[in-house]
């Protein structure tokens, strides 16, 4: 048997459980089960294989279930608990590498706006007066793994997203368990960029919502000053202008300067 | 008798005994110093190197440091050094007769440690052995094996034959053989094979899975089907693959099939009699 909670306006936030109670997130393919007992926190998690988007994207309800009845269990022991847990949406801990549907090419001088969607993680802590200690990180929909790099000898591993890079906004399908970044492409090269795959650089990038609980990040600028794949990124520091009123969530989960250069697009190899 | 105890007196009073004493002095406070210095190399520069240097480091600074003063022991001794090192060499000649296994690991030793093909911590395959690289001695190289076995290998070995590296590259790649039945659908095959890599988060998206049509076999059609994954995961890749390939099969009810043998009893013969047994229950 299940009960609703008072309506949320988000699946993250701040959750105030009593002893003994479990409350069960569904956010896409993933399901999971919190459950507060007097010394311990028990976390448990299922990803389903067949997830079907019926419209609901998520829901926090309370549960009857224990957390026995999913597969990916753990438990965390302590003297005592508190009532107070927090999720927090993060982004990968890798780079993300998208490709629009049709490689396109981007002509000497040219300039466009992309928008990428990217998977996310969420951070399970627990909160007290004191301090916020982090118990878990779980990836909502875990991505493939991929290789980024002109060979097999050199290059970085990286996630594979499942989305395209698309022209319009519109065009993307907007979901409150992934984030969107704008990413815009100046080729100030001499010659055409053909763009196969793009290297989004999730670690670096901070997480804002909106009003609407739609999840975005900074807007990333990709110079292309000469031929080849590499590029020179910047990172705004404020909210994108597509987002309105915004709020940060998370941090990034890597600094890096403002400036710096780095492999950004196809590095496909044969 | 008396001469005897006047001799070890004699002995006792002479200045050779000090130096002697002083000489075992040298190499003792040597051998310290050349520990504490070389541990305290360590510490300071250590941390910044990985296990490989930082071995080769504490070994040349202790072996450099003793030397030194087992020079100085010998001095002390009344040596004169240029004559030994003259008489080394006569020495070295018949030595290395002598000794031509161990000079040849030693020798190998130091070839190993700067080709650096491998180094500590590293998982190599020599033969048919397989393990983890704990040690990289003057004579041997000592591995760990995973059913946990300590495996001394002489020097010599690894420079004379094929050593491969496990752990070299991030990426590593699993090729899979399989058969299908002569009357199942290549096209299908492929694209169920894609659809099982594609789902398995382990398995790389690039590079891209390669599909090799290996030859007409026997009983089946032979396929390489060849996917890449993390070095770390690789194991988990090889498990978790296999079985979703053979679920994938089954679901899409292709035939990965037995060796089949058609028996042929020659033109001139009859065709095999079959007979049919029935079950007759008598009233």
């Amino acid at each position: 048997m299940t009960n609703d909670t008072p309506a949320k306006a988000s699946w993250w936030g701040d959750f105030d459980f009593a002893c003994g109670q479990s409350k069960q997130w569904s956010i896409g393919h993933l399901t999971f089960i919190v459950q507060r007992l007097k010394n311990e926190w028990l976390i448990a998690y299922e990803r389903a294989d067949d997830y079907e988007n019926n419209g609901i994207n998520w829901r926090v309800i309370d549960t009857d279930l224990s957390a026995e009845s999913l597969t990916e269990r753990s438990r965390y022991v302590f003297q005592g608990t508190g009532g107070l847990l927090r999720i927090t949406p993060k982004l990968a801990d890798r780079p993300i590498i998208s490709r629009p549907l049709t490689p396109f090419n981007l002509t000497a001088g040219e300039e466009v706006t992309l928008y990428v969607s990217s998977s996310l993680w969420l951070e399970i802590a627990i909160v007290s007066a004191q301090q916020t200690i982090a118990l878990k990180e779980i990836a909502i929909q875990r991505p493939s793994d991929t290789w980024f790099g002109p060979s097999t000898l050199e290059g970085e591993l990286c996630y594979a997203s499942t989305s395209h890079c698309r022209l319009n906004l519109e065009e993307l399908p907007q979901r409150p368990h992934r984030a969107i970044t704008p990413v815009h492409i100046h080729n100030t090269a001499d010659t055409t960029l053909t763009l196969e795959r793009l290297n989004l650089p999730a670690p670096l990038l901070t997480l804002y919502t909106s009003a609407s609980g739609q999840l975005w990040t900074p807007q990333i600028t990709l110079t292309r000053e000469k031929d080849g794949d590499i590029a020179e990124l910047k990172i705004d520091n404020t909210p994108p202008e597509d987002a309105e009123a915004t709020s940060q969530l998370s941090t990034p989960r890597n600094n890096t300067d403002s400036n710096v250069l780095f492999r950004a697009f196809n590095a496909v190899f044969s | 008798m008396n001469e005897f105890w006047a001799d070890i007196v004699t002995f006792l009073s002479s200045d050779k005994i000090w130096n002697v004493s002083r000489a075992i002095i040298l190499v003792i406070v040597g051998a310290l110093v050349a520990k504490l210095v070389s541990s305290a190399l360590i510490k300071t520069a250590g941390e910044k190197m990985d296990n490989h240097r930082a071995m080769l480091l504490k070994r040349g600074s202790y072996y450099l440091i003793l030397i030194l003063f087992l020079i100085t022991a010998l001095r002390e001794l009344g040596f004169n050094l240029s004559v030994l090192l003259g008489a080394a060499g006569v020495f070295t000649v018949a030595i290395g007769f002598a000794s031509q296994t161990s000079a040849s690991n030693l020798i190998s030793g130091l070839f190993l440690m700067a080709e650096r093909s491998f180094s500590i911590g590293d998982v190599i395959r020599i033969g048919t052995t397989t393990g983890e690289v704990l040690t990289i001695d003057l004579l041997s190289v000592k591995l760990r094996t995973f059913d946990n076995l300590f495996v001394r290998i002489p020097n010599e070995t690894l420079i004379k034959s094929e050593v491969t590296t496990l752990t070299r590259f991030p990426i590593r790649r699993l090729d899979i053989l399989l058969g299908v039945a002569y009357k199942e659908d290549l096209k299908k095959v492929r694209s169920v094979l894609d659809e099982v890599s594609n789902k398995n988060p382990l398995c790389l998206e690039e590079p891209k899975p390669l599909y090799i049509f290996q030859k007409f076999g026997e009983s089946s059609l032979d396929i390489q089907y060849s996917v890449w994954a993390k070095r770390e995961k690789f194991l988990e890749l090889k498990n978790s693959i296999h079985e979703e390939i053979k679920n994938a099969f089954d679901e899409h009810a292709i035939e990965i099939p037995f060796p089949h043998r058609t028996l042929y009893t020659g033109s001139e013969t009859e065709p095999f009699p079959i007979q049919t047994v029935t079950q007759n229950k008598s009233p």
